[in-house]
């Protein structure tokens, strides 16, 4: 689809201002008009992007270009400010007594991210307790009461009342000898009158210290009326976004705390209870625009990176090490899933096919590599070709896999190499250095 | 849902009749006696056509301002639609005619949620159809943008013809639906609904407990059977979803019942195994609908996700929930766009009968129809 080259667009029309020595008015209106797509793209509202795109030009024309900066990290630069700007401080809870209630949509995850939000205050040493007040859902108390067994949370829930706020009233009772109490809400949207008072009356109970909205990653143009909705009824203090480990680039919980004017505390990135992040604004802003790391970008003095060069050079030569392989899925496993990041390296523009196999490395098999190598010498990590059967045997028993797993590892590094010298055949290849480097 | 996009699409009809007859009416001096007070109300959907378009609802917007100094200085003199039958000369409509009303036009499909690949290809194919055919003097302009538009979504959404009912009648017994979709959309809610419905329609329905994994989810399906009346399949937390399904139809064989209802786990798109898991399901069981259900509070990511559940296990229609929640719509358009497959139902609230056939004819008639009345 379209999105996949969204981020090298941008990336190409920003390198036009990058070679010119000022910031003419019809290429920054072809950078500002990349930059609205991609946020459109992102699901950020329709209206905030107008706003920001008409605060963007104007700056970039406006204010001086500062000396070290040249024209094009003068405009990433601003963009970067401007959606800072309306992502607000991320929010950071206390770690002392007190009481969280999360509200949110139909499906958004409230449930999972209460018990995530508990195992953060478990393993802060707080004593975490959680309050089933969702009576509607068919099997949210089973889901609830078995999570939290799972990682040995208190919990309180009654299955066969239909009364949330006495079932909250109850809790709190109940639970007032723990740290921290977290209250769990059945989904509403709000056009459903009723339940947002029955919300309303749940907090009122709780009298909750924080009030989070839990915000689906994918939700698009409604964000912002809901988080409006979910604000006047109990006064939002921070959003939580989930399901971060799709495609979904979140422009909707942008668009929300842009709304209500608070900031988001945490991100939801898998279906494990440890799969729950503090939320960093520089890589949210990364994936919002569809670019590499925008922070290293704002950073950015030379046109040139003088890093890495070398490495990426012998790695175009051959000298492709396992110890490379790993230092290259780590870095590219924490920027998202694979197959969107290979999309976005510019190999693909140079016409060398990556198998699929290659890209259906999910983090789990980076896991069982690193497993695997760290049973490996140095030796061996340098000069892969010396593992023979009888180091197969040796290195397989070392780190508890069976000898396909480490023939696996070998078949896949040898395929990455072979790719790589692909790309030394091609011309461009000094045009591969400088983007890899610009990525 | 698309009250915002039909707003819109009668402001835009304005803003594009407007400054045609504007250009029309090239050198006919129109004098605004007085600007027409600007009523607050935002909301409005049964708004005259010809009201004063000042009462737009995003002040933001450009074009729309433009709209409303052109209208603001047409309006006097122009009561009603201006079609006097004289064609003596002929325009062409050009490119730079189009190009800002197109723009407002996308703004519109936006705001309602239509992804941005989406709503680019259906502008474009707005386009195309306009661009270089002639137009009557003074003809409506607007008239012709709507009909093309008209044109373009009903291609997106009426995509061969798949009648959900039909399908249930004609098909051998029993029939087996598996229902796919990320976390969190109403995957099992719908299950519950569907069944309800052909339980009402005379089927014998099986529930297939597919969703192995999230915790609850059994207990959940488990409640929905109880209160249904319905026989539910399943097997302990943690196993096999395609043996589950598997089961389910093999006692609605020997049990000759109709209809099997198979809900799996909600899954992350990007995750490979989960989405081989699917696959395998689909090796297994060969079912003869699946189902994909999705959010209509979804944004852009439905086209991703739609595409890669697609590209697991083939979808042959979707269901979007969660309308009630005062949604925009587009993703209907999104999704319908992507799999090139019609969408079946819609959800419309939490009871098991707030679930209603989805009909594009009855969207478009929302969507362009109501919109002058």
């Amino acid at each position: 689809m379209v999105m996949e080259n969204l981020g090298s667009s941008l990336r190409d029309t920003l390198k036009k201002l990058a070679r010119a020595n000022r910031i003419d008015e019809k290429t920054l209106n072809e950078v500002v008009k990349d930059i609205q797509r991609a946020l459109l793209s992102a699901d950020v509202n329709v209206a905030l992007v107008q706003q920001l795109s008409k605060r963007i030009k104007e700056r970039a024309l406006k204010e001086e270009l500062s000396g070290k900066l040249n024209p094009r990290q003068h405009v990433i630069n601003i963009v970067y400010q401007e959606l800072v700007a309306l992502l607000g401080e991320p929010i950071t809870v206390p770690l002392t007594r007190h009481t969280v209630i999360l509200v949110g949509l139909q499906g958004s995850g409230k449930t999972t991210t209460t018990v995530k939000l508990a195992r953060f205050f478990q393993k802060k040493g707080l004593k975490a307790a959680v309050i089933c007040a969702d009576t509607f859902r068919p099997g949210a108390y089973d889901q609830l009461s078995q999570l939290c067994e799972r990682i040995d949370v208190a919990f309180y829930g009654e299955s066969e009342n239909t009364n949330a706020v006495e079932i909250t009233a109850h809790g709190i009772a109940e639970l007032k000898r723990h740290d921290v109490i977290l209250v769990d809400t059945a989904g509403r949207h709000a056009l459903e009158s009723d339940l947002v008072l029955e919300m309303k009356a749940i907090n009122d109970i709780a009298n909750a210290d924080q009030r989070f909205l839990v915000l689906d990653s994918g939700i698009g143009q409604q964000a912002s009326e809901q988080a409006r909705a979910f604000n006047a009824a109990i006064g939002l203090t921070g959003v939580i976004v989930t399901k971060l480990d799709g495609t979904a680039k979140g422009g909707g919980a942008l668009s929300a705390v842009a709304e209500v004017g608070t900031g988001i505390a945490f991100i939801g990135t898998g279906e494990t209870i440890d799969d729950f992040e503090k939320f960093e604004p520089d890589r949210f802003i990364s994936r919002l625009l569809g670019m590499g790391d925008i922070k290293t970008l704002v950073e950015m003095i030379e046109e040139e990176p003088p890093i890495e060069t070398e490495e990426a050079e012998a790695m175009l030569k051959g000298d492709f090490t396992l110890k490379d392989m790993y230092k290259q899925m780590k870095a590219i496993s924490k920027m998202g899933p694979l197959t969107k990041i290979v999309q976005m390296l510019p190999l693909g523009s140079l016409g060398v096919d990556i198998p699929d196999t290659a890209l259906q490395s999910t983090k789990e098999t980076l896991d069982h590599f690193k497993v695997v190598m760290d049973s490996m010498t140095d030796e061996e990590l340098e000069h892969p070709r010396i593992i023979r059967s009888s180091r197969i045997k040796r290195i397989a028993r070392g780190s508890g896999v069976p000898s396909d797993n480490v023939r696996e590892l070998l078949k896949y590094h040898k395929m990455m190499q072979r790719t790589l010298k692909g790309v030394r055949s091609q011309k461009d290849m000094q045009k591969f250095l400088r983007k890899q480097g610009l990525k | 849902m698309f009250e915002g996009l039909r707003q819109r699409l009668s402001q835009f009809r304005e803003s594009v009749s407007t400054k045609e007859r504007e250009l029309d009416n090239e050198g006919i001096e129109a004098t605004a006696s007085e600007a027409p007070p600007s009523d607050t109300t935002l909301r409005e959907p049964s708004r005259e056509p010809e009201a004063p378009k000042a009462t737009s609802a995003e002040p933001v917007q450009p074009a729309s301002k433009s709209a409303e100094e052109l209208t603001q200085r047409i309006e006097p003199n122009d009561g009603k639609k201006s079609k006097s039958g004289k064609s003596f000369f002929e325009r062409e409509i050009k490119d730079k005619d189009l190009e800002e009303s197109l723009w407002d036009l996308e703004i519109a499909l936006l705001e309602s949620d239509v992804a941005v690949s989406v709503s680019e290809e259906i502008i474009e194919n707005v386009k195309k159809e306009l661009v270089g055919t002639k137009r009557k003097w003074r003809q409506d302009i607007g008239a012709l943008v709507e009909q093309a538009l008209r044109n373009g979504i009903l291609q997106v959404l009426d995509v061969n013809g798949l009648d959900f009912d039909e399908i249930i009648k004609n098909t051998p017994k029993p029939i087996t639906i598996v229902f796919t979709g990320i976390n969190g959309t109403g995957k099992t809610t719908t299950i519950a609904k569907v069944a309800y419905r052909l339980k009402n329609q005379g089927y014998s329905v099986v529930l297939a407990a597919g969703d192995t994994y999230r915790a609850g989810a059994l207990e959940q399906i488990e409640r929905h059977a109880e209160r249904l009346g319905v026989k539910l399949v399943k097997h302990q937390q943690g196993a096999d979803p395609a043996a589950v399904i598997y089961d389910a139809v093999q006692y609605a064989r020997a049990k000759h019942k109709d209809v099997v209802l198979a809900d799996t786990a909600g899954r992350i798109h990007t995750n490979v195994n989960l989405m081989n898991q699917l696959k395998k399901i689909e090796r297994v069981i060969d079912a003869d609908l699946v189902v994909f259900v999705d959010e209509a509070l979804a944004g852009n990511d439905a086209v991703e996700r739609a595409l890669q559940f697609n590209t697991a296990m083939a979808i042959d229609g979707s269901i979007l929930t969660k309308v009630d929640a005062d949604s925009k719509g587009g993703t209907a358009i999104s999704i319908a766009h992507t799999t090139s497959k019609p969408i079946l139902f819609l959800g419309i609230g939490q009871n098991y009968e707030d679930i209603v056939k989805f009909d594009p004819q009855w969207l478009l008639t929302r969507l362009f129809d109501e919109a002058d009345t």
